[in-house]
């Protein structure tokens, strides 16, 4: 039976996955450093694109160069706090599910969301991405000129854990299918949240209706990056009001923790089928 | 009778490919189908306000559509450093064939599944988008064969980084993700760099990889010049890459998985 988590325990839990954390960067410096650095590199990689062809043709649609700049940076705080909190393939569950991990997980006296929320928590290992984000939003908000104040600060907060919210929930959503097919499907999250990274870092500024239309409901990629850094710009796009990715990520949140329980009842009639008798993974 | 024994190897790849069934493909040629749309329409808004570019629009879409469809020749993945630290690179090592042709045909056999899935529906559609996809060349064929092989010189190099640093074949894998997205010129020609980068980076090597090539299909590049780029690359960085990974083989170990 599942026992309850008091805030002390879920501080304690998240406590030893930073210490682990650390200790993993600490054992070799050569390593961590290197680790670092490639994950900084991947991060401006992955937001080059745009900011290449911002910068050599001056804007993207209706978007400017500054513009540009702000919206990649806030997808870059974003990915170094998908990192930060999602480095034990917590989001990216369908790894776990498809491994025959969960049943590790549903053996722990924890409650599983307990053990789902703090496990991927790497606040050393991601820590390098955050500073490249923050560094990247104040080279913008600079140049854009704009002022910065607390409800300002308490909006971008908002968004990003809304923008969080959606990975996580299209993560979850697409990994029910872990539940019927673990190996063919071990990967889907991976597919619908990393490969599809950079939709969510394309500006949609100019585009025709249908791509944004598109891509701010059924697959809500334009809701990650694009529309909260619009909002913070104060251009909330399409007459949209700025809390429909608030209310979205809320709808999309409760719809995957229902399914995703749904699907998981399956799971445990059925089981997994990546161990043998013995033990032993397939 | 070597031929048959390396095309059954590619065989055996796509048939590794296909094990979950096509259904399992399925998701990720849908998100590399969004990708490719948004991305056309991403250049087709930055370039509507734009002037004194390199490079037309429709050689820009031509461009965009082509990387897209030829991705997995222009920058070669093998899996050779995966391969690593599942103990399967050993187990090639067990067969009397070559390694490194192993790991070609194992490659090019992958690539099978892709071309078939995506690349091809993709080819098809491109009128619908109105995109051609006629070369503006006929050494694009020379130059696409030229980048695979320098493509496989590369891969091998980044299998030696893998053994050197230890079975890390993730961090490997994100080393060659930031070069592919910011040097070969796959995604943003190496033309179209801002601040002139492009006149000094057309000469490094991972330029003669996709940039070079998609450069040749659309014509908005010096044809002769890029291939000759191209041959010194692979003559240069081939011998490099045998050194390297005979000097490197001593230095595997694999624990499987």
């Amino acid at each position: 039976m599942e026992a309850k988590t008091s805030l002390k325990q879920f501080l304690r839990l998240l406590y030893m996955s930073a210490k682990m954390d650390l200790a993993w960067l600490l054992r070799d410096s050569k390593y961590a450093l290197i680790c670092m650095v490639v994950d900084i590199a991947d991060n401006i990689a992955a937001i080059s694109t745009v900011l290449l062809i911002a910068g050599r043709i001056g804007s993207i649609g209706s978007m400017g160069f500054d513009e540009a700049l702000f919206m990649m940076s806030y997808s870059s705080l974003l990915n170094s706090l998908y990192i930060m909190l999602g480095a034990g393939n917590n989001i990216i569950i369908s790894r776990v599910i498809g491994r025959g991990q969960l049943d590790h997980m549903l053996i722990q006296p924890l409650p599983l969301i307990t053990q789902l929320a703090t496990s991927g928590f790497a606040p050393f290992s991601g820590f390098g991405n955050f500073i490249v984000g923050i560094a990247l939003m104040s080279a913008s908000i600079h140049r854009i000129g704009m002022s910065i104040t607390s409800l300002w600060l308490l909006s971008l907060l908002i968004y990003l854990i809304a923008s969080l919210a959606i990975i996580a929930s299209m993560s979850y959503l697409s990994a029910i299918m872990a539940f019927y097919a673990p190996v063919a499907a071990e990967e889907i999250s991976s597919t619908a949240i990393d490969d599809a990274w950079p939709l969510s870092a394309f500006p949609l500024s100019g585009m025709p209706a249908i791509i944004q239309v598109a891509l701010l409901t059924v697959f809500p990629y334009g809701l990650i990056s694009w529309f909260p850094s619009m909002c913070l710009l104060g251009k909330p796009p399409l007459g949209l009001s700025s809390y429909y990715p608030v209310a979205v990520a809320f709808v999309l949140s409760n719809a995957a923790g229902y399914m995703f329980k749904k699907a998981m009842n399956y799971y445990t009639m059925k089981g997994s089928n990546r161990y043998v008798p013995h033990g032993f993974r397939r | 009778m070597k031929i048959h024994k390396y095309s059954m190897s590619a065989l055996m790849s796509l048939r590794s490919k296909m094990n979950e069934g096509i259904l399992s493909l399925l998701p990720e040629v849908f998100i590399r189908g969004i990708t490719l749309l948004a991305l056309i329409n991403l250049w087709k808004a930055a370039m509507q306000s734009a002037s004194d570019l390199e490079i037309g629009i429709s050689q820009m879409l031509s461009y965009t559509y082509a990387s897209a469809i030829l991705s997995d020749m222009l920058v070669v993945k093998t899996q050779a450093s995966g391969w690593l630290s599942e103990g399967v690179l050993l187990r090639l090592y067990t067969r009397p064939l070559a390694l490194l042709s192993q790991l070609v045909a194992e490659t090019i056999g992958g690539w099978a599944a892709s071309l078939a899935l995506f690349s091809l529906p993709m080819a098809l559609a491109a009128p619908l988008f109105g995109i051609s996809l006629k070369p503006a060349s006929p050494f694009f064929f020379v130059s696409l064969i030229l980048c695979v092989s320098l493509g496989f010189a590369v891969d091998a190099l980044f299998s030696c980084l893998s053994i050197k640093l230890g079975h890390m074949n993730w961090l490997v894998g994100r080393i060659r993700q930031a070069i592919a997205a910011l040097l070969s010129g796959s995604v943003v020609p190496i033309k179209m760099l801002p601040f002139g980068m492009g006149e000094y980076m057309r000469f490094q090597p991972f330029a003669s990889l996709g940039g070079a090539t998609l450069s040749i299909f659309v014509g908005s590049s010096d044809t002769a010049q890029t291939i000759m780029l191209q041959i010194a690359w692979n003559l240069i960085i081939w011998p490099i890459a045998l050194l390297a990974l005979k000097k490197s083989q001593e230095g595997i170990v694999s624990y499987g998985g």
